[in-house]
């Protein structure tokens, strides 16, 4: 039966409360640990040759008939007051089908406060004449002065909440008993998402129903955005994505592009694209905001942390909102003392969004890098005083955890960490060669409300249906796999049905690395209730026990020798279809569900030219049961090579004067290329979390990215003995930092 | 937009000017086109009229510089400048002749500011985000010279034919001035067409870049030697290639508090520029 509770549900590190109904008739116990027929073992994904042969369709290319083309006005100003704004020359060009301004869509407006804000639009026929349209848009700009540094912010109260305070037990108590204390201040620069899919969104009325198809990592939450800001039904608007070419948490909303779409069609009659490009993308659509992290912590002698302290300062723009860059420091160590206060300064500069373990990242890099100063400090292995702080219950919410094997990936990190001598004494000329390592919590555990349905034809194949996203992780094949194991099924008979908000139930956002761990649950629920169907169907027809028959290899299987191919027993509905439904369970009460894990990073650094190449990393997580290795280690890959641009060369610039955005294009804005990737490593426990749903598994989209900075800055110290505190660490950080450390060892030297 | 196909250079440089620009690889200046940095009605292909390929000391300006980098009469310090540039797309779509004559990146100077480059009254970048930005000749507009060929054929002394005259490649660069914005001495319809590089006993070229590949350099350092002695030239210092006789002339640059970097960075490529060629 339908059971309502009430539970809570984090997203990213942000709980609420709410009510969900959740079906456990039966209950189905996890699989034993370990590869199984198809859960556990390396696939390819199922939509490799759609995708390599250009046959998956992503929103880029729908093309709808008589669809039009909208192109934006956005603010040249990062802060301005439009004085007028004249859309009758747009309006009367023949050629020019429709032109908005903030009076036609809540999301343009007069006043825009950071670089690139929407303010007006236009459709036309020709993808190549948008822009050319907006030059009959006449608009009277008033330049104001912007606020652009986030202390001049958080000295005029410019904040877009109050500030967040954290304690627990008695930092200064502690501080001051303290054997050792070491501070620091980090920096962590601004970094774009730049998925290869730029934001966009096809907006077309049919009859009273809404359809848009958008780029987008949360479909049902696009529905919400857009039956709540045009006070429409739910239920007549249609979202639709079925392939999807990244978002890193820039996608999991409406965003302004689909409501000037959806404004523009409603004005024309006609289907409107509206597609950023690449600039575009990378002045509005968010980012990974800057911080500054002003970190101090106090140990004893033996390493035992009795105190942490950080004042985090978030330069969170326009919009958006002041991310968790507290939470390692209040989560990771088992310290008694805490203190946090945290500022999200209001500027203008374009709004942040959640971007790949949004916060975690950052703090990471602070308290990580501040970790190995202290064992520097203490003449502690790093990794021996990481073991020696472990948390064995979680502090900050006096919970335990419903999982945690960190202490075993710290085992399994050893050998990787014993190589530093051979790794050292590689070193030659001015390449001087290190080891770091940095250590990774953060959330994934998933929650309700998700669910699914399973259909099995007559002619013994399965179908997922579920309107989900796969946003280019692999989740489609991790549901075709956890169904195909559930059913007895090979592989090649199942297929996944996603992406579209009216063919399928509700289903998880996917962020907070969470569609598998919270989709998984629900589709191998969906899968079990097929199953009983068709074995209490091949019971009756072959007048056998139900207790003695599994599915099994494509057949229903009796314990008793018999065996029938699936197809025999549902070719008895002939076009009839069974249909199973699952529902993802609630999270374990009173427990927290998080992800672990540990990287250990080789670097050589030229000590002269202050030139870093990552050489190696090893990744090890511990994200409960992992259902697909194959995919797994292309996340591990992906979230470590995004942390080495993260870490080494992205860095978006503006003008320190005028706010406006200087590195829009790809060449200025530096992503890593293939020759800047590391050897990496990859290991995961894969062990199940027995507390966790009927799979166990957790997510692991954003766990590979959070400690990468910290390790291979601790590799760079462990090198060549320079502080690095600044992201990126581009030549300039990198040759102060050598400069600094020459300094130091220079007044040390006996004179 | 028109493209017209000349079958003579005489009757490209007559076709170029008034809203007609030259078109080589296009791998500058189409992007500029999208940019409007550049407009243009007409756009002149050289393709058939500017010499393509190496033939003994010349270098059509028409030879890519995918085609140089694996030549091997070429002198080490242009293969390997033209190998470290751009991305393997790029290089076989951009010419020689072209990548001596690209703009500068300057952030500034590519959003349009209206900056002294582009014939304003000041330079934003000295005020503003300069990290890419110049050492030398730097007091008018601190752009950086994005090319590291042009370092390289600077450092061997290369020698450059145009539709008009031949000339020096030092003398191809000056600085903007008051008067005159440009930073080359081309003049409206002058085309470039082939260089001449003498042959050094040794060369190298060294480059120092944000990432991996495909960056414009932060400091490039190219060095040849030849009987007289050794010739240096410095990409992304100074609006334009910039010669200087040895290290210690260094201590002659003029930072930017964002650029005093590239002047600690410069001394060791220099260094190891001269030991690899002496």
């Amino acid at each position: 039966m339908a059971r309502l509770i009430r539970t809570e549900k984090e997203v990213e590190g942000r709980y609420t409360e709410q009510w969900v109904v959740v079906e456990e008739d039966a209950a189905i116990d996890q699989w034993p640990a370990g590869p199984r027929e198809t859960v556990g073992r390396p696939v390819p994904r199922v939509d490799g040759y759609e995708r390599a042969r250009g046959q998956a369709l992503f929103t880029a290319d729908v093309a709808l008939p008589g669809m039009l083309h909208a192109a934006v006005l956005r603010s040249p100003y990062a802060r301005a007051r439009v004085r007028r704004l004249d859309l009758s020359r747009a309006r009367e060009a023949d050629w020019v089908l429709g032109a908005i301004g903030p009076d036609d869509c809540d999301a343009l407006t007069l006043e825009p406060g950071f670089h690139g804000e929407p303010v007006a639009a236009v459709a036309v026929d020709s993808p190549g004449r948008a822009r050319e349209a907006l030059e009959l848009i006449d608009v009277d700009w008033e330049e104001l002065e912007p606020l652009l540094d986030p202390e001049e912010a958080v000295r005029r109260n410019e904040l877009h909440e109050e500030p967040r305070r954290y304690e627990r037990g008695d930092a200064d108590a502690a501080f001051a008993d303290a054997d050792v204390v070491v501070e620091a201040e980090y920096r962590t620069q601004t970094v774009l998402h730049n998925p290869l899919e730029t934001h966009q969104s096809v907006c077309r009325w049919e009859g009273d129903t809404l359809e848009v198809y958008i780029s987008t990592q949360f479909i049902w939450g696009v529905r919400d955005d857009i039956a709540e800001s045009l006070d429409l039904p739910p239920d007549r608007i249609r979202v639709i994505c079925n392939f999807m070419g990244g978002g890193f948490g820039a996608k999991n909303g409406a965003h302004a592009q689909t409501f000037i779409a959806i404004a523009l069609a409603s004005q024309t009659g006609r289907p409107v694209r509206c597609a950023l490009s690449r600039r575009e993308e990378n002045l509005a659509t968010g980012n990974r905001n800057s911080t500054i992290q002003r970190l101090r912590a106090g140990a004893r002698s033996d390493g035992t942390l009795v105190a942490l302290e950080g004042e985090f300062v978030n330069a969170v723009g326009w919009k958006g909102w002041s991310g968790p860059t507290y939470g390692p420091m209040e989560m990771l160590y088992a310290c008694e003392n805490v203190r946090t206060l945290t500022y999200g300064a209001k500027l203008n500069l374009p709004p942040n969004a959640a971007f790949r373990a949004p916060g975690f990242v950052e703090g990471t890099f602070g308290l990580e890098c501040l970790l190995d100063e202290l064992a520097g400090r203490l003449e502690l292995d790093p990794l021996e005083l990481r073991a020696r702080n472990h948390a064995d219950r979680d502090l900050a919410d006096d919970r335990p955890y419903s999982s945690k094997n960190l202490l075993e990936c710290y085992r399994r990190a050893e050998p990787h960490w014993a190589r530093r001598d051979a790794v050292r004494a590689r070193s030659e000329g001015p390449w001087r060669r290190g080891v770091g390592l940095a250590s990774q919590i953060w959330y994934g555990g998933g929650g309700p409300p998700s669910y699914a349905w399973v259909r099995i034809g007559s002619d013994g194949r399965a179908t997922v249906i579920t309107a989900m996203q796969d946003i280019g992780t692999g989740t489609r094949t991790a549901m075709a796999q956890i169904a195909a194991e559930e059913l007895g099924l090979p592989l090649d008979r199942v297929r996944v049905s996603l992406g579209d908000s009216s063919r399928g139930p509700y289903a998880s956002i996917s962020a907070g690395s969470s569609t598998t761990p919270s989709m998984g649950p629900a589709v191998r629920a969906a899968a079990a209730d097929a199953a009983r169907q068709v074995i209490e169907i091949a019971a009756q027809r072959y007048h056998l026990e139900e207790r003695l028959l599994t599915m099994q290899g494509g057949k229903v299987v009796s314990s008793d020798g018999g065996s029938w191919p699936l197809e025999e027993v549902t070719g008895l509905l002939e076009d009839a279809q069974i249909l199973g439904k699952g529902a993802r369970g609630p999270n374990p009460t009173g427990m927290r569900v998080l992800t672990f894990g540990i990287q250990v990073a080789d670097v050589a650094v030229d000590v002269e030219t202050g030139e870093v190449r990552v050489e190696r990393i090893a990744a090890i997580h511990d994200v409960g049961r992992v259902i697909n290795p194959l995919g797994a280690q292309s996340q591990v890959e992906g979230g470590i090579i995004q942390g080495v641009g993260h870490t080494l060369s992205e860095e978006r610039l503006v003008d320190p004067a005028s706010g406006i955005v200087l590195t829009q294009s790809l060449d200025a804005y530096k992503l890593p290329t293939i020759a800047d990737v590391p050897e990496i490593v990859v290991e995961l426990l894969d062990i199940p979390d027995e507390h966790l749903t009927n799979l166990g598994s957790k997510g692991l989209g954003e766990p590979p990215i959070v400690p990468t900075a910290a390790a291979i800055v601790n590799a760079i110290r462990d090198a060549t003995g320079a502080d690095v505190r600044s992201l990126p660490v581009s030549r300039d950080e990198m040759l102060r930092a050598l400069r600094e450390a020459r300094e130091r060892e220079r007044a040390a030297a006996p004179a | 937009m028109q493209l017209l196909r000349p079958e003579s250079v005489e009757a490209a440089a007559a076709a170029l000017g008034n809203g007609s620009v030259a078109l080589a690889g296009g791998t500058d200046l189409v992007p500029m086109l999208r940019d409007r940095l550049v407009s243009a009605e007409t756009l002149v292909e050289l393709k058939e009229v500017v010499p393509r390929g190496v033939e003994g000391t010349r270098i059509g300006a028409g030879t890519t510089l995918a085609e140089l980098e694996v030549d091997p009469e070429i002198p080490a310090a242009l293969r390997e400048a033209c190998a470290l540039a751009a991305s393997p797309q790029l290089r076989s779509m951009g010419t020689i002749g072209g990548n001596l004559l690209q703009a500068t990146r300057c952030w500034y100077w590519r959003l349009d500011f209206p900056c002294f480059l582009h014939g304003g009254s000041r330079c934003h970048a000295r005020e503003g985000a300069h990290r890419e930005h110049a050492i030398f000749g730097n007091e008018r507009c601190a752009s950086a010279h994005p090319s590291d060929p042009a370092a390289a054929l600077l450092a061997l002394g290369a020698r450059v034919r145009t539709s008009r005259r031949e000339l020096g490649l030092e003398e191809l660069y000056r600085l903007p001035t008051e008067d005159d914005r440009n930073v080359t001495a081309l003049e409206p319809g002058e085309l470039i067409l082939e260089l001449d590089v003498p042959r050094p006993e040794a060369s190298v070229y060294l480059k120092a870049m944000d990432r991996a590949r495909w960056a414009f350099p932060l400091v490039g350092v190219a060095a040849a030697r030849f009987a007289d002695g050794v010739r240096l030239a410095l990409a992304g210092v100074a609006p334009i290639p910039w010669r200087l006789d040895s290290e210690t002339d260094l201590d002659r640059a003029t930072p930017l508090p964002g650029t005093a970097y590239k002047v600690e960075l410069a001394r060791p490529l220099i260094r190891r520029a001269l030991h690899s060629v002496t």
